[in-house]
This record gives structure tokens, C-alpha cells and sequence, in this order.
């Protein structure tokens, strides 16, 4: 009865196995470390991607284990985006200062600095005041706290809110879209204390460490990002197995059920939207010093949705499909809107894929939802199931 | 009546014949005056002149101000035009012209001073013109610029005003002048009070005039009508400045300063005493400050006891310019009286304007509420459809340049348009996901980003114009505070209609009965002959041909892009959410809240409508924890998932 744990879940081997191999072919075809055969960008390319399969990861564990389809898991992801970038944008403004003050005959005063940097990060916006949101920017520790606080308590406090009426279904994911639009219009606002639309920027350059080279640091996060996908996908893979998966499973599939049952719905759901939630604000922490800029934009809600678009590619309710799904789409978009792909002459009209990539993205979105329920993760049970 | 007046009128100007020489005369007694006239002594002539009651004293007094009056060899005042070398002379009496060399005449310059002088006095003439457009600019340029000296011809003009508007015009304007410039008090204040239930920007600006106020400083309580006296720890900085500008206090010390003089004085590694190393304190540096001073080096040190001190040594107050505390009372009694008017009227202009934001969220909300209420099947591409019946529109209006006609046939296109798409996408997608609500929330989503994408590709990313016929431009204004654009009132119209329409369809069609039937119970309807994969088509087809008509009606005050839809949708959701799913008065209900909620947060912030906008999505958040079947609630079997 009781199987260990790899051999209930035999696709966690298999992922790690194919993660570490990429991870390592990457490392050595690196130009810090390898051959360089492959460029620093797509190095930091091929980091993000791992960051998105982590987040991807979340969403499929919220939506396609627990049958929340949040609509705001992007904007956790943002929101420890900008919780690293606070301390990242602060260090190295505040290294900058320091050493532009120090040619001066008199040495300058804890305000001075202070108010020195204030003017450098928040000069585009009009003002030079630290808001109160800034308290910790000074301390990488506090700050990779508030990556996991932040957004978990928001989670929290949101889901609670929400389970705890019964909104479930199309309401909840409306609910939260509009929670990410929330989010996202006060972080357009100039006196938001977070630089307004400019967002924050310079984040590729990592305080304490400005004379190693890029492609080190490149390779630095990539390696980073992977190691926390495979913790990831081990620890959600656990989460949805044995006992407790079973409830959440069930949760998906007949609520009331279990509720009947005597499970307490609402704390297993608020646990993996909570839980779903801080993974994907470490996933934003370890994506925006790769992407080295965030602003507003990224957090919108269509964001979120796009998400859900890679989740659902991919395949649902398989943590790899999730993770599938992320890298085939969000790759294949850069691809074709990067001007990868080739055009099309049809003779009467030319098909640039950077104005028609959307449409194929929606139309194939459309069709996999009908006629594919599976995604791509569905392919690997023919695959399986064939002798 | 009017006429009767112009006959008395011209019978008295034939009466009285402008007799030769009887002006020319009358200005040779004042030669010395007429032709170096000065701002003091100028007025005794224009009484003279405007008591001689001859009709060319109007003419000579604005040529005379618009330096056209010459003198002769002879002392005599002629009318004179420059024409190259010669001059052409009209008499100043009769009228009569002729040219002659321009040698020996001199133009007469009357300075700027004098030009008002004269100026004044001729609008007493002006007000009393025959032509009613000269008096009207008269009674305008009063308006513009009050003058205490226009008050006695703009009230002697009053009683023989023929026009009953101007003459309603000229009493309003007689009264102002009479509460700022009226000759005794109690005239001024009995003006005063009749002004406090205008709320006209003029009214309030004439008693703003009235209790313009100085601010000041003195070392003790000054004389005169004091407005209040001010309390300086409010902000001590900017009455310290205040202070510092009347001479009474130094200049504050600013750490620039500090700074300053401190990198002046360094001395061997030190200043003041203290070693540079030391000075990266506020303390230290204030330390060896206060040593500079002391020397002699650097002004006194001021920080802020010092600068509280002294601050509470002297009285800050505001004077009004009006000595007499009687009238300014008066006036800010009614002020207070106009701004509680205004205030209420304001009150009801932001009434209306949360009524036009209500009306646009309904017409974009209604469309929704009966494919996501009535069908629970969510429908992403929703903003995707106004958009498409905004861009029917502007195509129309290629085609047909009439503004009028155009709406009257983009309006049934729009619906047609996307009645089709609606239906299209009923039969290829949505029927297939019935049991699936959450993916039909995605798989619409893909239909949205296509049909974005593909109206991009179509109408290009900049914005496209659908203009309104002219009659819908402008606005109905009511006061100087409420108006509101006849466009917002034809959108409120049409919500109307629609809502009107839309409970009809539903409460007295057949097909609404069929509609209600298979919301309730499909198995149900299906078995009572209902074609349920029918109404279910006809229905999606309906909501989305409403979106379409709200895209017109939308695409007439906003632009048309393709992201225009997805504006929408997070607030078309929220107004269904909210109103209650599957009740057309529910989404009234929600429309209505959601507009009036945000149109009374933007008015708490104005200045953020972002702001505005977060904080009504955060009350949705909350209101629907307490509510979560929205306003109105469906009770029953219906109300079950």
C-alpha cells in the first residue's frame, strides 16, 4: 500500500533528469564557462524560460489540481519582481552615490546620501522622498522576505476573503482578474512609491559584484533558476500527491463532495493558493534581475491570462505539461514576433508573423481547448499507454 | 413698443438739428484743455461737454479718444484723416469735408490716462445707443472691466432700455457694480445680500473682489478690518520666509548653507575646531558652525527653536482691502451662502455625470448580462464585439459622409455585424463548452486576442475617429456648474431604450419566454418542444448585437482602437458580478453603482483617476464577500449552480 514517493510520481525522475541535462549542456555551451556557443542573451533567454516554467508550475497546481483558474498568479510573480528589484535598484543607486560623494572635502551625512539616492531613483517621478513601502530596500535580506511575505499575505488575506464567501468558478477568476488590474493601475500611478510606469530598471546589475562580467552572472541565474524549478516540481509534486492530493484532486472535481466528506475545503484550497502564490513571487524574484527591468505593464492582467493560455497548451492537471506548455509557447512567441519565422507570400498579401502571431496564438488556443483538452502533455499518455 | 421708441427717438434727434458751429464753440472756451488735455483736469471739460446735451458729443469723444481730431492754423478742431501729404478734414459739426495740406495742423494725443477718462464718459453715451449691438459691447466691456465711475451711467441707462434681455443684463451688472463701488454702505450691502443665491462665476467673483485680502506681519496686532489672524506653526518654513522678507529675522540656516560656509573656512584639515572627518553628522557640522559664527565668519546660526522663537514674537494676519467690516461681513455671509448653492449643485452635476458613466457601463454591461447571466457561459471576446461594432461604425462612415445618416445606419449594422459573429461563434466554439464554463472563459479569451489582433491588422494601431452629427455636439448647460454633453444624454437615451427593449424581449416575446425556460431548466424546456440549442444561439446572438450597438454609442465619445473592448470587459464583469447574474435590473442595479461609485471617488481625487479606479475595484473585492450573488439576488431553483 504504501509505494514511495518517486515511484508513485515516476515523471519527476524523468524531469529532473531532463532538466539537469539541459541545465548542463547550456553551462558548457555558455560563453562563461564553455564554448560559447550560445550568446549570453539567449543564455538569460533560456533563464527567464525556467523562471516561467516555475510559475506555470503554480498555475497548473491552483488551477489544474485544484480547479481555482486564477487570473492574478502573474501578478504574484511581479510582485516579487518588484520586491528583489527595490533592493537591487537601491544598493547599486546607493553605491553610485557613495562614490560620487566621496571626492568632496567634507564627508557627507547619512541624509545627504539618503537624499541623494532618493533623487537619482525616484527623480523621473517628480520627487526625491523615500516612501514608506522603502523601509527595507536597504537590507537584501528583509527584502528577499518581503519576496515571499508580500505576495503571500496578500494571497492569504485575498483568499480567505474569497473562499471563505463561496465565490468559486467563473466569479473567483473574475475576482482575481480584477485584483491583478487593481494591482496593476496603482502601480501606474506616479505616487505609487514605485517609480510609476517607468517601473524599475538597471536590475541586471547585481550590487557587490560590478566587475564580473555578464555571462557570468547570466550563467549564475540560470543555474539558480533551475535549481529552483527542480525544488519546485519536487515539492509540488509531493503537494499533490498522497493523501492531500487527493483532496485537492478532489476539490477540482466535485466540491460540495467533499466538503460533505468532512474535508474543510476552504483551508485546503487557501493553502495552494497561498502556497502557488509565494512560488510564483520566488519565480518573479529569480525572472526580473535575468529580464533586468519591470514595470507596470507586466503585471496587467492579460499577463495572467496568458498564463493560463501556456498551462493550457501545455496540459493541465501534469506538473511537466505546465512546464511544457510554458517553454513551447512563450519560446515559439519570441520566435515569431522577434521575426524568426518566415514570411508568408501568399501572392496578394504578404503574412508578417509579427502582426499575425496572435491570431494563429488565439486561433490554436481555440482549437487546443476544443479539440485537444489535453495540451501537449497529453501526447506522453500515447505514448505511455502504446506497448 | 420697441418701434414706438425709435420713432419718439428719431423725431427728437430731427427736432433738435445739429445747429453750425455750437460743438466748435463750446470746445474753443477750452482750446488749452482740448489740445493738451490731462487726466485730472480733463474730467471738468467732459462735464461741460456731456452736459451741453449735443448730439455730436458722442462722435467728437470717440474720435477725439481714437486720435482723429486735429487742430487748425486757427485754433479750430477739425475731424482729420491722414492721406500722404494732405489731410481730409470733416467739420466737426455739420460733417461737411474737403482736403487741404496737412501743413499747420496738429494731431491731438490724448495720453492713456485721458483715453479712459474719456472712455468712461462715452460709455454713458454707448449704453444709450440706438444700435443695439454697440450697447450690448458696452454693457460686455463694463462686465470685463468694472469701474466705480460706470456705476451712475449704467443705472441712468437702465429705466429707457428697450431690450428686455440687456435691460435684465444691465440690473445684474448695475447690482454688482452697486456691491462693490455703491456709494453708502447699506446700498452695498443690501447688493451684497441679493447676490448670495447667484451662483454664477461672476456673482462669486464680485464678492471675492469684495473680501480680497492682504496677508501681512507685524510685531503687534495691526488697525484696520482684520480677516484672521493666522496661526504660523501651520507651516513655519514658508511664514519664516514670510518673516525674513519684511526685514524682522534673519535668513534661516539651510544645511546647504552650513555646507557652504563650512567649505569656505576650512583651515588646515579643520573647521571651526572640528576635524573634516568628523563633520558627516548634522550635529558636528552645526557645531563648528555655530564656532564660525562666532568669529564672525559666517551670518548667525538659525536652526529651528530659533526659528520657532521668533516665529512667536510676531503676528501673521490677513487685512481686507475693505475698510468697512460691516460689508464684509455681509459678503462672506454671502459667500458662504453661494458656496453651500454650489456646493449642492455640484452635488447634482456629479449626479449626472455618475447617470452617464452608469449608462455607458449598462449599455457595455447589458450585452454580457445575457450571454453571462442568463446562458452562464462567460464571454471574454465581449469587449472584442463593442469594438467591432465601433469599427462598423467608422467603416459606415467612410462610405457615407452624412454624420446623421450614418449613425442612424451603422446603429442596426453594428447589431447585424455582430449578431452574426456572435452567432458564428456560438455554433463553431461555445456550444462545444457548455459543461465547461472555465474553458469557455479561455477559449473566448483566444477569440479575443485574435479578433484584437486581426482589427489591428486591419484599422493599424492609431486611433480612428467616429464623429457625432452636429446636433449631438455641445452641451446642455444649466448653470455656470451643471451641464452635461448631449452626447452623454443620447447614451442615457439609448441605455434607456435598451433596457426598455430588452425587458420586453424577455418578459413579453415568445422567444423570451423560451429564453427564461431554458435558463431555468434545459431538460425541462427541451421536452416541452423548445429547441434549446436554438434559443441558446438566438440568445448569444442577441448579447453580442447589444455590444455592438454599445460600441457605436461608445466610439462616439471615446476613440476607436482595437484594445477599446478590453477597456470594457473588467468593468462589464464587474457590473454583472455585482448587479446579480441573470436579471436585467440587477445589472441596472450594478451599472449604476459602479458608475456613481467611481465618479464619487474621482471627485474625492481628482487629480488621480487611476487611483479612483483601483480603489472601486478594491470595494467590488470587498462588496462581494458580503454579497456574493450580487445585488440582486436570484432566489430559488434558478439561483442553484
Amino acid at each position: 500500500m504504501h509505494k514511495s514517493f518517486i515511484s508513485q510520481n515516476p515523471s519527476v525522475l524523468w524531469f529532473l533528469a531532463a532538466l539537469s541535462l539541459f541545465t548542463l549542456t547550456v553551462v558548457l555551451l555558455s560563453e562563461a564557462t564553455g564554448t560559447a556557443m550560445i550568446s549570453t542573451s539567449f543564455v538569460k533567454t533560456l533563464g527567464k524560460t525556467l523562471c516561467l516554467c516555475l510559475v506555470a508550475i503554480a498555475m497548473d497546481v491552483v488551477w489544474g489540481y485544484c480547479g481555482i483558474l486564477s487570473l492574478g498568479h502573474f501578478a504574484f510573480f511581479g510582485i516579487g519582481g518588484y520586491a528583489i528589484g527595490m533592493w537591487l535598484m537601491y544598493a547599486r543607486t546607493e553605491t553610485i552615490v557613495l562614490d560620487s560623494l566621496s571626492g568632496q572635502v567634507i564627508p557627507p551625512t547619512p541624509q545627504e546620501v539618503s537624499d541623494a539616492i532618493g533623487n537619482q531613483i525616484f527623480g523621473v517621478v517628480g520627487s526625491s522622498e523615500f516612501p514608506l513601502i522603502w523601509a527595507f530596500a536597504d537590507s537584501l535580506f528583509l527584502q528577499l522576505l518581503m519576496v515571499v511575505l508580500v505576495p503571500g499575505l496578500l494571497a492569504l488575506v485575498f483568499g480567505w476573503l474569497a473562499f471563505r464567501s463561496r465565490v468559486t468558478g467563473v466569479y473567483l477568476s473574475i475576482l482575481t482578474q480584477a485584483m491583478t488590474l487593481a494591482l496593476s493601475l496603482y502601480l501606474f500611478q506616479n505616487d505609487s512609491g514605485l517609480r510609476g510606469n517607468n517601473g524599475l530598471s538597471g536590475l541586471q546589475n547585481i550590487p557587490g559584484f560590478e566587475q564580473t562580467p555578464q555571462a557570468i552572472i547570466s550563467i549564475v541565474f540560470f543555474v539558480a533558476s533551475a535549481v529552483a524549478l527542480a525544488a519546485g516540481y519536487v515539492f509540488f509534486a509531493w503537494v499533490v500527491s498522497g493523501k492531500m492530493g487527493s483532496v485537492i484532486k478532489g476539490i477540482r472535481d466535485n466540491e460540495a463532495r467533499v466538503r460533505f466528506l468532512g474535508y474543510h475545503v476552504e483551508t485546503y484550497k487557501l493553502f495552494v493558493f497561498t502556497i502557488t502564490a509565494v512560488v510564483s513571487a520566488i519565480a518573479g524574484a529569480l525572472y526580473y534581475p535575468q529580464a533586468g527591468i519591470i514595470n507596470p505593464g507586466e503585471i496587467a492582467p492579460i499577463a495572467s491570462i496568458y498564463l493560463a493560455v501556456w498551462v493550457a497548451i501545455g496540459g493541465r492537471g501534469r506538473l511537466y505539461g505546465a512546464a511544457i506548455g510554458a517553454v513551447f509557447v512563450s519560446l515559439l512567441s519570441s520566435w515569431f514576433t522577434g521575426g524568426g519565422a518566415p514570411d508568408i507570400n501568399l501572392g496578394f498579401y504578404t503574412i508578417q508573423w509579427t502582426d499575425w502571431w496572435l491570431v494563429l496564438l488565439g486561433v490554436s488556443f481555440v482549437a487546443v481547448t476544443l479539440f485537444f483538452p489535453k495540451g501537449i502533455g497529453g501526447l506522453f499518455d500515447y505514448l505511455v499507454r502504446k506497448p | 413698443m420697441r418701434f414706438f421708441l425709435l420713432v419718439l427717438f428719431l423725431s427728437v434727434t430731427a427736432l433738435v438739428p445739429a445747429r453750425a458751429g455750437e460743438l466748435q464753440d463750446l470746445l474753443q472756451i477750452h482750446a488749452e484743455e482740448v489740445a493738451k488735455p490731462s487726466r485730472r483736469s480733463v474730467g471738468m471739460l467732459l462735464d461741460d461737454l456731456v452736459a451741453s446735451g449735443l448730439p455730436q458729443v458722442p462722435r467728437f469723444l470717440e474720435r477725439w479718444a481714437g486720435r482723429e481730431v486735429w487742430q487748425g492754423p486757427e485754433g479750430a478742431f477739425v475731424f482729420a484723416e491722414e492721406d500722404g501729404d494732405s489731410l481730409i478734414l470733416e467739420d466737426i459739426d455739420d460733417g461737411t469735408t474737403q482736403t487741404v495740406p496737412d501743413d499747420g495742423y496738429t494731431q491731438l494725443r490724448p495720453n492713456g490716462g485721458v483715453r479712459r477718462v474719456i472712455g468712461s464718459a462715452l460709455v454713458q453715451f454707448q449704453l444709450a445707443d440706438p444700435e443695439i449691438s454697440r450697447r450690448m459691447a458696452a454693457v460686455e466691456s463694463i462686465a470685463r472691466r468694472p469701474a466705480a465711475d460706470q456705476l451712475a451711467p449704467l443705472l441712468a441707462s437702465i429705466e429707457d432700455e428697450p431690450d428686455p434681455a440687456l435691460k435684465v443684463r444691465k440690473t445684474q451688472l448695475a447690482n454688482f457694480l452697486t456691491a462693490r463701488f455703491g456709494e453708502t454702505a447699506e446700498a452695498r450691502i443690501a447688493a451684497i445680500s441679493s447676490l448670495s443665491s447667484d451662483t454664477s462665476v461672476e456673482a462669486r467673483s464680485v464678492l471675492n473682489q469684495i473680501l480680497s485680502r492682504d496677508e501681512g506681519v507685524a510685531p503687534s496686532e495691526p488697525e484696520g478690518n482684520i480677516a484672521q489672524i493666522l496661526d504660523p506653526m501651520l507651516a513655519p518654513a514658508a511664514y519664516y520666509a514670510q518673516l525674513v522678507d519684511a526685514g524682522f529675522a534673519p535668513m534661516q540656516t539651510t544645511p546647504a548653507m552650513i555646507r557652504a560656509a563650512l567649505e569656505a573656512n576650512i583651515d588646515g584639515g579643520t573647521v571651526g575646531g572640528v576635524p573634516l572627518a568628523q563633520l558627516n553628522t548634522d550635529a558636528a557640522r552645526e557645531r563648528a558652525y555655530a564656532a564660525l559664527a562666532r568669529e564672525g565668519l559666517a551670518p548667525p546660526l538659525v536652526i529651528v527653536e530659533t526659528r520657532d522663537h521668533a516665529l512667536g514674537a510676531y503676528v501673521f494676519y490677513e487685512l481686507y482691502d475693505e475698510k468697512d467690516p460691516a460689508i464684509t461681513d455681509a459678503a462672506a455671509a454671502a459667500l458662504a451662502s453661494v458656496e453651500s448653492r454650489v456646493a449642492l449643485e455640484q452635488a447634482a452635476d456629479l449626479a449626472l455625470d455618475g447617470l452617464s458613466l452608469a449608462s455607458i457601463y449598462f449599455l457595455a454591461a447589458i450585452g454580457l448580462a445575457i450571454t453571462f447571466g442568463v446562458m452562464g457561459v462567460i464571454n471574454m471576446a465581449h469587449g472584442e464585439f463593442i469594438m467591432m461594432g465601433a469599427y462598423t461604425g467608422y467603416v459606415v462612415q467612410l462610405f457615407i459622409p452624412d454624420y446623421t445618416l450614418s449613425i442612424i445606419v451603422a446603429l442596426p449594422l453594428a447589431f447585424a455585424v455582430t449578431f452574426g459573429a456572435g452567432v458564428t461563434m456560438e455554433r463553431l466554439v461555445i456550444r462545444h463548452l457548455y459543461h465547461r464554463p472555465l474553458e469557455t472563459l479561455l477559449a473566448t479569451f483566444g477569440i479575443s486576442i485574435a479578433l484584437q489582433q486581426l482589427a489591428k491588422n486591419i484599422f493599424g494601431t492609431q486611433a480612428r475617429p467616429l464623429t457625432s452629427p452636429d446636433w449631438l455636439d455641445g452641451a446642455w448647460v444649466i448653470s455656470d456648474v451643471i451641464q452635461i454633453s448631449y452626447i452623454r444624454i443620447a447614451i442615457f437615451v439609448l441605455a434607456l431604450l435598451f433596457l426598455a427593449l430588452i425587458l420586453c424581449v424577455l418578459k413579453r416575446t415568445r422567444l423570451g419566454l423560451e429564453v427564461r425556460a431554458v435558463t431555468q431548466n434545459p431538460g425541462m424546456a427541451a421536452s416541452m418542444g423548445i429547441n434549446p440549442d436554438r434559443i441558446n444561439m438566438l440568445t448569444f446572438g442577441l448579447g453580442s448585437g447589444v455590444a455592438g450597438i454599445a460600441g457605436v454609442a461608445i466610439g462616439l465619445y471615446a476613440k476607436v482602437t482595437s484594445e477599446m473592448g478590453a477597456d470594457y470587459i473588467v468593468q462589464s464583469f464587474m457590473t454583472v458580478v455585482v448587479g446579480g447574474v441573470g436579471n436585467v435590473w440587477g445589472t441596472l442595479a450594478g451599472a449604476s453603482m459602479i458608475g456613481f461609485l467611481q465618479k464619487g471617488i474621482e471627485w474625492m481625487n481628482p487629480s488621480n483617476t487611476l487611483a479612483a479606479q483601483t480603489y472601486m475595484i478594491l470595494f467590488i473585492i470587498l462588496f462581494i464577500q458580503f454579497r456574493p450573488k450580487g445585488i440582486v439576488a436570484l432566489k430559488g431553483r434558478a439561483a442553484a449552480d
